[in-house]
C-alpha cells in the first residue's frame, strides 16, 4: 500500500500526528470527572497500528510510553478478525498488556477501506479500581486479586452499541461508579476524536500517502535516536539500583542492568535482577519495557517524537520470575513508580560514563501518605493524599536539580496544589512547608532540595494512614562522582508517645487527634565531582540556606553502598 | 476634539489621533527604550505636525490619551526589575521557588530550574499565622517583623512584597507590616498580597505580588516621568494606561497595580479586534497577529475577548485576569531546520530583527519563513514594506538551497515545505487553543494582521476548515482604534469560600455591595461618566479542583437570599461548558468578583471609501502555488468598495502582502478591508 512520498509531506504529517494525539489529550482534560485526571493529568493518548507499533503519543505520562504497544498487541491478538467499526475495547490487566490495574486503557479501531489499521488509544489512571484499599495502592497485597478488578481485553461497545451488562459489572466493582463512568466516557470521547482526526488526515492526503508518510515518520525518529546514541562511547556498562524493601520479607531488592552500547544500538539486560518479591513493587512485563523506554527517552533529545522508530535501537532482555518481570498473579500496583524508577536508575547509572552530559543524577523516590478520617467541622469522612513535600530533582551537566519537583517518572508533572485550599477542605494545619536544608546530593552540580513539612492532624477521633513508596534507606543516586541525596525521613509525633518513624509500605497507621507529622523528603542526586563545584555556587547555597555552612565543604568521597557506572 | 492612542513597541512608537468625525491620522517614530517617554513626546510633535497644529494647540484640543506600554513587561522578561525582598509567614518562604512541584517540558530533565525573582536569602519568614477560617493562630510578632525589616534594609531592597497565608481572609497582619515598612523603609515600593490579589491559593498570590513589586518601581517611575513631561507641555486631560485585561486605568492605579500591565502589549490588538468584530457584525473572531518571531492568537466570542487567570509571562505566574492571548512560536523570522531524522521543522527559533531573514541582507544565513515566501514569489524584493527596504533574493535562495540539500529536494520544494509546515503549525495551534477553550474553530472568522499574516492566513483557514478571513487595511490603525474604544475597568475580587448551601445569603449580598462600593470609589477618582457593574463568582463542585467563572448579570439582588439564584447559574454554566451539571453535589463558592466599567463614548466611525471605478490590477507576478503561475497584483490602498478579487492573486500594501489561493474570493468592504471567502476543500468530520 505504501507509495513514494516527499519529505515535505512527511514533515507535515508528523506535525499533524502530534497535534492529533495532543487534541485527544485536551478533550480528555476538559471532560474527565476525577481530580487525578483533570488536575494531575495522569493519562496518555496515542495512536498505535494493529501490529502494536506506536505511531504517535502525546507527552503526558512518561511511564505510559512504550507500554501501550503491548496493550495494543494484546487487544489485536485477542480480537483478531473480529474488530468492527464502532467497537470500543478496554483493558487494564498487567498480565495482558497493562502497566498496573488503576491504569485503564480504551481502544477504538480506525478503518481504512473496510480494514482496521490503527488503534486510537487513551490510558487513564482511575481514582479507584476496586480491591482491598481505596485507590488501588495496597501495601499489604500479596497477590493481584487484592489490588482491584482485572480486565483482560474486553469489548465494551459492539458496533457502536454499549454492552450495558458488561459496563455495569465493571462499575459495580469500583468505589466511585459515577466518576468511573464519567471518566470512561471522557476517555472514549477522546479516542473518537483521534479516530476522526486520523480519518480526516487520510481524506486529505489519501491512505497510500498517509501510510507511506507514517512509515517515514517512524524511520525518521529512529534515525534521530540513532544519531544521538552513535555519539556515545561504545562499551559494556553496568548499573545497579536498590529498593529499600517490598513491605514484606524482602530487603535490598536490587535491579541490575548490563547495557551494551555498540554503534547506534543499545542492549539492556536486566536478567541479573532480584527474584520476584511478595509486595506490590513487582513489575509487569509491559511496565518494565516502559521503564526502559523512559530511560532512553530521558537520554535522547527531549523533543524526539515518541514512536516505534524511537525505540527500535533498543533491545531488552529480562527473565520471568524476577522483580522486573513477575509471573502472573503477583502484586504490582506500585511498580509504575517503584520498581520502574529503579529500572531507569540502573540503566541511566550504567550509561552515565558513556554520555555524561546527557545523564542526570537520580530524582527522589515517591513516598506518599493517604489519611482517611472524619472532619470534625462537618462530620464528613475525608480521604487526603499527600502530594506536598516532594523530593528533589537530580542534577545534570546543565545545572543544579529542581527543588521539590518530585519523582523521576513524573519529573515535575504533578502539581501539589494549594495548602490554603487544603486547610479549608481538610482538618489539617500546615506549620511548615519549605525546602529541606542539606538534602540535595553534593556534586559539581547539586541535587535539588526535597521538601520539609510539618503537619498537624486536627481530627476529633483517630484517623488512619496508608503509605506507598520507597527511599528511606536509599536516597536518589548521585552520578559521575556526585553524592546521593538524603533519603526520606517521615516521623509521627503523638502526644507524649515516642516519635515513630513511618515506613514506606504501611497499612492502617493510627493517627490520633492533634498528632504531628514531620515529613522530610529526600533530595535529588548530585552530578559530577563535588571538588569541581564552583566557590560562588557553594557561597550562594550557604547564603540561601540550601546548605548549612558546616556542610558547604566537599566531603571526602565515602564508600558507596552500591557500585555505579563501572565499565 | 482629538483622542490620541500611543502604542510603544520595541522598535517603533505608533501614534494615532482620531477626531470627532472619525478622521484618523497616524504617525510612527523610533522608540527610545532607555526612557520611552522621550519617544512619546517626539511622536506627539510629529503627530501635531501631521495635523498641521502646534503642540500646545493639539494638547488643548485633546480630550484623552490612551497609552500602551511594555515597560513592565520588559523589566520582567529582561530581568531588569527592582531588588525585591519578600516577607512571608514563618515556615512558608519557599512557595515562590517550589512552584507547586511543576516543571514544563516533560522529557527535558536537563533544563535548569528558573531563577526566582526573589532569591531565598531575601525571602524572610515572619512569625504570624491566620487560620483558614480567619481566626488568628499566632499574632504578628513585632520582634520577628523588625528583625526581618532590618535585614531587608541591610540588603538594600527597593521594593518589598508581603504575602502571608490566608491574608485574603484577613489583611490585618499584612497592613500592620505595611505600616512598619513605611516607618522604617520610607520610599520602598510595598506590595501586599491582600491588595494586589486578595484570593485564596498562595502560589498564585505570592507570585503575582512579587511580580508587582518587581516591576512596580520601574513602571511608576516611567509613568511619573511621562505625566510630568505631558503636564509641562501643557496637557491637562487624562492619561489612561491599557491593562492586561484589555481595559484602561489612570496612571495612579496603573502604578499601584503594576502587575496588571505586564500583559498589556498585545492588548491594543485584541481591543482592535473586538472593535473589528463590531464593525463586521461577526461576533466570533480569531485575531491572527503574525509578527517576526511569533503569532499571537486569541478568541473573540460573541463580540467579547475571553479572559484567563492562568497566564505566565516568561516563567512567572501572574494570576490577575488577563486577555487570553496565546503565542505560537511561528513568525516571519522563524527558522527552518532539518532534524537528524530528516524531518523539517520551522521555529520556534527565530532570526528575529537582527540578523533577520537571510533576504534582509544583514548577515542572516538561516532559511526563514520570509526567505521561503520570497523564493515562492509571494514577496516583491523591490517593494517590500512599500519599497522602504529591498530584499536580497539571492541570499534567500542560498539559504533555502542549503536546507533543500539536507532534505534532498529542489529549492522550490524546500521553500514550499517551510510554508506548509509553518501553516500547519499555526492551524494546529489554533485548533488546540480553541479545543482547550471548548469551541469549534470552524464557527469563527480569522482576522489577519501583523506584517506576515496575509501570506499564511488563507492557507491556515483552509486547513482549519474555516471559510471567512478578514484583512483590515492598516493593522496599526486597528490596534490604536482598539485602545481608543476601550473602557475604564476596575476589578475587585475577594475570596468568599464555602458551600453555597451553607453560606449566609445576607453576608454574601453585603460582600458584593462592599466590593461594588470599592470599585465605584476607585473609578470615581478618575472618571465621572456612566458606570456599569458586572458581578460574577468562581465556583466548583465539592470534589473538583478547578473553579469556573459564572457571570451573575441577571441575578435579582433585591432577593433576601441571592444564593439559590447563584447556584442555579453555576449549574447552567457548568452544563454549557462541560455538557453536564451535578445538581445533587454541593456547589462551592470560592471567589466573588465585581468589575466596574467606566463607559467611554463610542469612537466615531471612519468614513467609508469613496465610491469610484474599480481599480485595475497594478501588475503581475510569477508565484509558486503547486506550480508556477502568473497572477495579478493589486494595490491594497487603491481598492474600491465592493470590488471583488478572485484568487489566485496578490494584494499588496506598504504594511502587508495578502495571498489569495486558487478559488479564494475577496470582496472589498466599505472601509477598504478584504473580506475573503475561502472554500472548504476537505469535508472535516
Amino acid at each position: 500500500m505504501a507509495a513514494p512520498v516527499d519529505p515535505i509531506t512527511v514533515s507535515v504529517i508528523q506535525h499533524r500526528l502530534l497535534a492529533i494525539v495532543e487534541e485527544m489529550g485536551e478533550a480528555m482534560l476538559r471532560t474527565s470527572y476525577s481530580q487525578i485526571l483533570n488536575s494531575s493529568r495522569d493519562f496518555s493518548t496515542a495512536i498505535c497500528d494493529l501490529k502494536g507499533r506506536l505511531i504517535a503519543q502525546a507527552e503526558h505520562v512518561p511511564i505510559h510510553v512504550g507500554a501501550l504497544p503491548w496493550a495494543a498487541r494484546s487487544v489485536s491478538d485477542f480480537f483478531a478478525g473480529d474488530i468492527h467499526k464502532g467497537d470500543v475495547f478496554l483493558l487494564n490487566d498487567p498480565y495482558h498488556g497493562g502497566n498496573h490495574l488503576p491504569d485503564l486503557t480504551a481502544f477504538v479501531p480506525i478503518f481504512a477501506d473496510g480494514k482496521p489499521l490503527y488503534w486510537s488509544i487513551n490510558r487513564a489512571h482511575q481514582s479507584d479500581i476496586g480491591g482491598a484499599t481505596h485507590g488501588g495502592y495496597n501495601a499489604a497485597a500479596t497477590e493481584i486479586w487484592q489490588e482491584g478488578i482485572r480486565i483482560p481485553p474486553l469489548r465494551l461497545y459492539e458496533r457502536s452499541k454499549i454492552r450495558r451488562d458488561v459496563m455495569d459489572m465493571i462499575a459495580a466493582n469500583v468505589r466511585h461508579p459515577r466518576d468511573f463512568r464519567g471518566d470512561l466516557e471522557a476517555m472514549i470521547g477522546s479516542t473518537h476524536i483521534g479516530e476522526r482526526r486520523m480519518l480526516a488526515l487520510a481524506a486529505e492526503f489519501g491512505w497510500p500517502i498517509t501510510l507511506a508518510a507514517i512509515e517515514a515518520v517512524l524511520d525518521g525518529a529512529e534515525r534521530q535516536t540513532r544519531a544521538v546514541i552513535a555519539r556515545w562511547k561504545d562499551g559494556v556498562y553496568k548499573g545497579e539500583a536498590i529498593l529499600d524493601d517490598d513491605g514484606h520479607k524482602f530487603k535490598d531488592v536490587h535491579i541490575r542492568a548490563t547495557v551494551t552500547k555498540a554503534g547506534s544500538s543499545l542492549k539492556i539486560d536486566l536478567s541479573d535482577s532480584h527474584k520476584q518479591v511478595i509486595g506490590f513493587i513487582n513489575s509487569s512485563f509491559p511496565n518494565m519495557r516502559s521503564a526502559c523506554a523512559v530511560a532512553l527517552s530521558y537520554l535522547i533529545d527531549p523533543h524526539t517524537p515518541k514512536n516505534d522508530g524511537t525505540f527500535r535501537p533498543l533491545e531488552v532482555i529480562a527473565k520471568p520470575g524476577t522483580v522486573v518481570w513477575a509471573n502472573e498473579g503477583a502484586a504490582v500496583t506500585l511498580a509504575t513508580s517503584h520498581c520502574a524508577q529503579e529500572i531507569m536508575e540502573a540503566i541511566i547509572k550504567a550509561l552515565a560514563p558513556a554520555c555524561p552530559d546527557r545523564a542526570m543524577a537520580g530524582w527522589g523516590r515517591r513516598f506518599r501518605i493517604a489519611i482517611s478520617g472524619k472532619d470534625p467541622r462537618n462530620g464528613r469522612k475525608f480521604i487526603w493524599h499527600l502530594f506536598e513535600a516532594r523530593p528533589g530533582g537530580g542534577a545534570t551537566s546543565a545545572g543544579d536539580g529542581w527543588p521539590g519537583a518530585g519523582e523521576w517518572n513524573g519529573a515535575g508533572g504533578v502539581k501539589f496544589g494549594s495548602l490554603e485550599v487544603t486547610e479549608v477542605r481538610f482538618p489539617l494545619f500546615f506549620r511548615r512547608h519549605e525546602c529541606r536544608t542539606d538534602s540535595g546530593g553534593d556534586g559539581q552540580y547539586r541535587g535539588g532540595p526535597g521538601g520539609s513539612l510539618e503537619l498537624v492532624v486536627e481530627t476529633a477521633e483517630p484517623a488512619l494512614g496508608n503509605t506507598a513508596g520507597d527511599g528511606v534507606r536509599y536516597g536518589a543516586c548521585g552520578i559521575l562522582g556526585g553524592e546521593d541525596g538524603l533519603p526520606h525521613r517521615y516521623i509521627l509525633r503523638s502526644g507524649k508517645r515516642r516519635p515513630r518513624t513511618i515506613k514506606t509500605k504501611e497499612v492502617g497507621i493510627v493517627i490520633r487527634p492533634g498528632d504531628v507529622f514531620n515529613i522530610e523528603s529526600g533530595g535529588g542526586g548530585g552530578w559530577g565531582n563535588p571538588a569541581k563545584r564552583k566557590k560562588e555556587a557553594r557561597d550562594r547555597d550557604v547564603k540561601n540556606g540550601f546548605v548549612k555552612a558546616k556542610r558547604a565543604q566537599p566531603r571526602r568521597p565515602r564508600r558507596r553502598l552500591h557500585a555505579s557506572g563501572s565499565r | 476634539m482629538y483622542r490620541i492612542g500611543i502604542d510603544v513597541g520595541g522598535t517603533f512608537t505608533d501614534l494615532v489621533a482620531v477626531d470627532e468625525i472619525g478622521q484618523t491620522t497616524l504617525t510612527k517614530t523610533a522608540s527610545t527604550p532607555e526612557d520611552p517617554s522621550i519617544g512619546v513626546m517626539a511622536g506627539l510633535n510629529s503627530l501635531a505636525e501631521a495635523l498641521k497644529l502646534d503642540r500646545i494647540r493639539l494638547f488643548s484640543t485633546t480630550e484623552r490619551i490612551v497609552h500602551g506600554t511594555t515597560v513592565a513587561t520588559n523589566a520582567l522578561l529582561e530581568h531588569k526589575g527592582a531588588r525585591v525582598g519578600l516577607l512571608t509567614t514563618d515556615g512558608h518562604r519557599d512557595v515562590l521557588e517550589m512552584r507547586e512541584g511543576l516543571k514544563d517540558d516533560r522529557y527535558n530533565l536537563r533544563m535548569p530550574a528558573p531563577e526566582p525573582l526573589v532569591p531565598r536569602a531575601r525571602r524572610l519568614g515572619v512569625r504570624e499565622r491566620i487560620r483558614a477560617d480567619g481566626r488568628v493562630q499566632t499574632k504578628l510578632d513585632r520582634i520577628s517583623l523588625n528583625r526581618a525589616i532590618a535585614q531587608l534594609k541591610r540588603d538594600k531592597v527597593e521594593a518589598v512584597a508581603v504575602c502571608y497565608l490566608h491574608a485574603y481572609r484577613d489583611a490585618k497582619h499584612e497592613r500592620a507590616t505595611a505600616d512598619a515598612l513605611e516607618k522604617r523603609m520610607p520610599g520602598a515600593y510595598v506590595s501586599l498580597s491582600s491588595d494586589v490579589f486578595p484570593q485564596i491559593k498562595e502560589f498564585e498570590r505570592v507570585s503575582t505580588t512579587v511580580v508587582n513589586a518587581y516591576v512596580g518601581p520601574a513602571l511608576s517611575r516611567y509613568l511619573g516621568r511621562l505625566a510630568e513631561r505631558l503636564s509641562e507641555a501643557g496637557y491637562r486631560g487624562p492619561v489612561l494606561i491599557i491593562q492586561s485585561h484589555g481595559g484602561v486605568a489612570p496612571i495612579v492605579e496603573a502604578s499601584r497595580l503594576a502587575a496588571g500591565a505586564v500583559l498589556s502589549g498585545p492588548a491594543g490588538g485584541v481591543a482592535g479586534s473586538r472593535y473589528a468584530a463590531k464593525l463586521l457584525g461577526e461576533g466570533n473572531l480569531i485575531p491572527f497577529d503574525m509578527g517576526g518571531t511569533s503569532t499571537d492568537i486569541c478568541l473573540i466570542v460573541d463580540g467579547e475577548a475571553t479572559l484567563a487567570t492562568d497566564r505566565k509571562i516568561g516563567s512567572h505566574r501572574v494570576a490577575l485576569n488577563s486577555l487570553d492571548i496565546v503565542s505560537l512560536g511561528a513568525g516571519g523570522g522563524s527558522i527552518g531546520r532539518v532534524d537528524a531524522g530528516g524531518i523539517l521543522h520551522v521555529g520556534p527559533e527565530s532570526a528575529g530583527a537582527v540578523p533577520g531573514p537571510a533576504c534582509y541582507g544583514r548577515g542572516g544565513t538561516a532559511a526563514t519563513v520570509t526567505d521561503a515566501n520570497l523564493v515562492l514569489g509571494y514577496l516583491d524584493p523591490q517593494h517590500f514594506l512599500g519599497g522602504r527596504s529591498k530584499l536580497d533574493r539571492e541570499a534567500a535562495e542560498d539559504a533555502i538551497d542549503r536546507l533543500a540539500v539536507q532534505l534532498g529536494v529542489a529549492r522550490v520544494a524546500a521553500a514550499e515545505g517551510i510554508n506548509r509546515v509553518v501553516s500547519t503549525n499555526m492551524s494546529e495551534g489554533i485548533r488546540l487553543v480553541s479545543v482547550r477553550r471548548g469551541v469549534d474553530p470552524r464557527r469563527f472568522a480569522l482576522l489577519a494582521f501583523g506584517g506576515a499574516a496575509g501570506l499564511h492566513v488563507t492557507d491556515v483557514a483552509r486547513q482549519l476548515g474555516l471559510s471567512r478571513v478578514v484583512v483590515p487595511r492598516v493593522a496599526a490603525v486597528l490596534s490604536a482604534w482598539g485602545m481608543l474604544t476601550t473602557n475604564l475597568r476596575f476589578e475587585v475580587a475577594r475570596t468568599h469560600i464555602g458551600n453555597a448551601g451553607a453560606l449566609d445569603g445576607i453576608a454574601t449580598k453585603r460582600l458584593f455591595a462592599e466590593m461594588a462600593d470599592e470599585a465605584r470609589t476607585r473609578l470615581a477618582a478618575a472618571f465621572d461618566g456612566p458606570v456599569r457593574l458586572q458581578h460574577s463568582v468562581d465556583m466548583r463542585y465539592g470534589e473538583q479542583i478547578f473553579e469556573i467563572n459564572v457571570p451573575l448579570d441577571d441575578v435579582d439582588w433585591g432577593a433576601t437570599n441571592p444564593l439559590p439564584q447563584i447556584v442555579e447559574r453555576f449549574h447552567r454554566r457548568h452544563e454549557a461548558l462541560y455538557t453536564y451539571a451535578m445538581r445533587d453535589q454541593e456547589a462551592v463558592l470560592v471567589n466573588a468578583r465585581v468589575v466596574a466599567i467606566g463607559v467611554l463614548p463610542d469612537l466615531p466611525q471612519e468614513p467609508s471609501l469613496p465610491a469610484a471605478r474599480a481599480t485595475e490590477m497594478r501588475g503581475e507576478r510569477k508565484i509558486y502555488l503547486g506550480g508556477w503561475l502568473t497572477v495579478p497584483v493589486y494595490d491594497f490602498d487603491c481598492l474600491t468598495q465592493s470590488q471583488a478579487i478572485i484568487g489566485p492573486a496578490i494584494v499588496e500594501s506598504a504594511m502587508t502582502t495578502v495571498l489569495l489561493g486558487a478559488s479564494d474570493r475577496a470582496e472589498v468592504t466599505p472601509l477598504g478591508w478584504l473580506d475573503i471567502d475561502v472554500p472548504v476543500l476537505h469535508e472535516q468530520p
